[in-house]
């Protein structure tokens, strides 16, 4: 082979190398350390909008039962406080940008309700089909 | 040459000019949403600028205010001042759990341990007393003039109009706090205001003999002989002094939200946290950042307490009246980084405990630890605290990290 086409064979491995190197970054390296970075917040995140709902369920029928000055300011409050849900939403579509897939932000979601959950009842209560 | 080759560039630079300024505002609209949504949550709140809550009808009375408030001898028989316990270095208050009173020597701790008489609550700061809206003064707000009636300890005869001026009134006769119990005082240790009077004029007759400078200047400003000065005269001095050292000043809340100046983001989500799932404004709001009014929360209870053997009945000791048991009124917030210790009687340490105190009372209690009755009055204090248990929501480590911060934004050098 020439020395011209040994010098383009260099190049042209360096490339791939380098293609593969931040395929695998992206791919790989990416997805791994931004779950591992952010695997406990999106747990709690995934608890606390959960909480915030229901404190806004409850505020909001508060509101339907006796419609108080009092319970209006409550309701205002459990709106804000549904901002954790907000939160939750940025936290799983800067996941997902991160390569994260939508099956595994599931799974990691399941693992936040199994690690609260105590008896067979809250699985069942999670996957049961209701009418 | 060179004219052809730059076309191109400029072009090159007026789109990156262009992607970047709407980078910018992309990212400037993504900025403003929740700050703007903050300030509208503050405005809707109460929140009045400091300027606009300042009010002194005796404004030419401070110097003298100033004078009488750091003398002794406003104590008939001992060795106190209003400044032995409320110290600037300690955010106008002292410092310690519960107020070490008459018979002790030095500030804050060090007259703790000093073998002064102990009060059985937290010392009140004074930020913002006697402002604009502020009528309801003490713990138990045994001065409550929020409404036509004036509720206070003299009846339908206050000393005077004015809430601070009625309020200042009370510690100078307040067994143990300024006043200790010798034969004058047994004799007119009555739950009469006409036995009051008495005491009341042997503290006048105390000023006008030990400052006689300060009292010329006070029948001075008032046009009436010194001999004719009353204690109302010296507490309305002391009542403008305070009005005016202890003024709630610009914080940097206000600076955010009257003059677009930024929250740190961890302040900013604190104030959403305060306006949203924390739900602090439901008793935090207002001017001062109260409403004035009684709430149950189960703090640990520290020290003998007002009614003895670790009990304090707060709100009930006044009115008498069942609902108003372990109620305390809600204390405003402006300066609250500086007041430690916390709650009644002073048993927490930081403001994030105060805060786990209204979520999660639990976890600051060691309950294995307690004798059985201390716990049997927590659970009573926890029952009767359900407006609170049921109203603040669950906070994250990170949420009263945030709240914190916030709470931070609403301080001020003096």
């Amino acid at each position: 082979m020439s020395g011209h086409g040994s010098k383009l064979l260099m190049v042209l491995n360096v490339i791939a190398l380098v293609i593969i190197f931040f395929y695998a970054v992206k791919e790989l390296a990416t997805p791994f350390g931004a779950e591992a970075l952010y695997r406990d917040r999106y747990k709690e995140l995934v608890f606390q909008c959960d909480n915030v709902m229901r404190d806004h369920f409850i505020s909001k029928n508060q509101v339907l039962a006796a419609p108080t000055p009092k319970a209006y300011q409550q309701l205002r409050a459990a709106e804000v406080g549904l901002l954790t849900c907000h939160d939750y939403d940025v936290l799983r579509k800067k996941l997902i940008a991160l390569g994260l897939s939508e099956n595994r932000l599931a799974q990691i979601g399941l693992e936040a309700i199994e690690e609260r959950a105590e008896d067979v009842r809250t699985f069942v209560e999670t996957h049961e089909i209701r009418y | 040459m060179y004219g052809r080759s730059w076309k191109p560039m400029k072009f090159a630079i007026s789109l990156l000019l262009a992607v970047s300024a709407l980078s910018v505002a992309a990212l400037g609209a993504k900025e403003t949403v929740f700050p703007q949504m903050l300030r509208k949550l503050v405005l809707e709140n109460g929140f009045t600028p400091a300027s606009e809550l300042y009010f002194n009808p005796d404004e030419g009375l401070v110097p003298i205010g100033k004078v009488i408030f750091e003398s002794k001898k406003l104590s008939l028989n001992g060795n106190i001042s209003c400044q032995t316990c409320h110290l600037a270095k300690f955010g106008s208050a002292d410092g310690i759990p519960n107020a070490a009173a008459i018979g002790g020597k030095g500030e804050g701790p060090e007259r703790l341990l000093s073998g002064a008489k102990l009060l059985p609550r937290n010392t009140l700061p004074f930020w913002g007393r006697g402002g604009k809206g502020f009528t309801t003064f003490f713990w138990d707000g045994r001065v409550d003039f929020s409404d036509a009636n004036r509720f206070s300890q003299f009846g339908s005869h206050p000393p005077s109009e004015d809430p601070l001026v009625t309020a200042v009134h009370l510690p100078v006769v307040e067994i143990r706090e300024m006043l200790d119990e010798d034969q004058f005082v047994s004799v007119h240790k009555v739950e009469s205001a006409e036995q009051a009077k008495e005491v009341y004029s042997a503290i006048a007759h105390n000023l006008r003999k030990f400052e006689p400078q300060a009292s010329e200047s006070l029948a001075s400003y008032l046009k009436k002989p010194a001999t004719e000065l009353a204690f109302a005269d010296y507490a309305r001095a002391i009542a403008a002094f305070i009005r005016s050292e202890f003024r709630i000043r610009e914080t940097k809340l206000e600076r955010f939200v009257k003059k677009m100046a930024t929250l740190s983001p961890q302040e900013l989500r604190g104030g959403l946290v305060f306006y949203g799932k924390a739900r602090c404004v439901t008793c935090h709001s207002g001017r001062h950042f109260s409403d004035l009014k009684f709430h149950a929360v189960p703090f640990p209870q520290l020290g003998f307490g007002k009614n003895g053997f670790g009990v304090d009945y707060g709100r009930f000791n006044v009115t008498f009246d069942s609902k108003d048991l372990y109620r305390f009124r809600t204390p405003p917030l402006y300066n609250v980084q500086k007041t430690g210790p916390y709650g009644h009687s002073g048993s927490v340490a930081t403001i994030k405990e105060a805060i786990i105190a209204h979520f999660d009372p639990l976890q600051l209690v060691n309950l294995a630890s307690m004798d059985s009755f201390s716990r049997h009055e927590f659970y009573k204090r926890m029952v009767l605290s359900q407006e609170i248990a049921t109203t603040v929501g669950f906070l994250s480590e990170r949420d009263i990290m945030d709240l914190v911060e916030f709470l931070r934004a609403l301080s001020f050098e003096s």
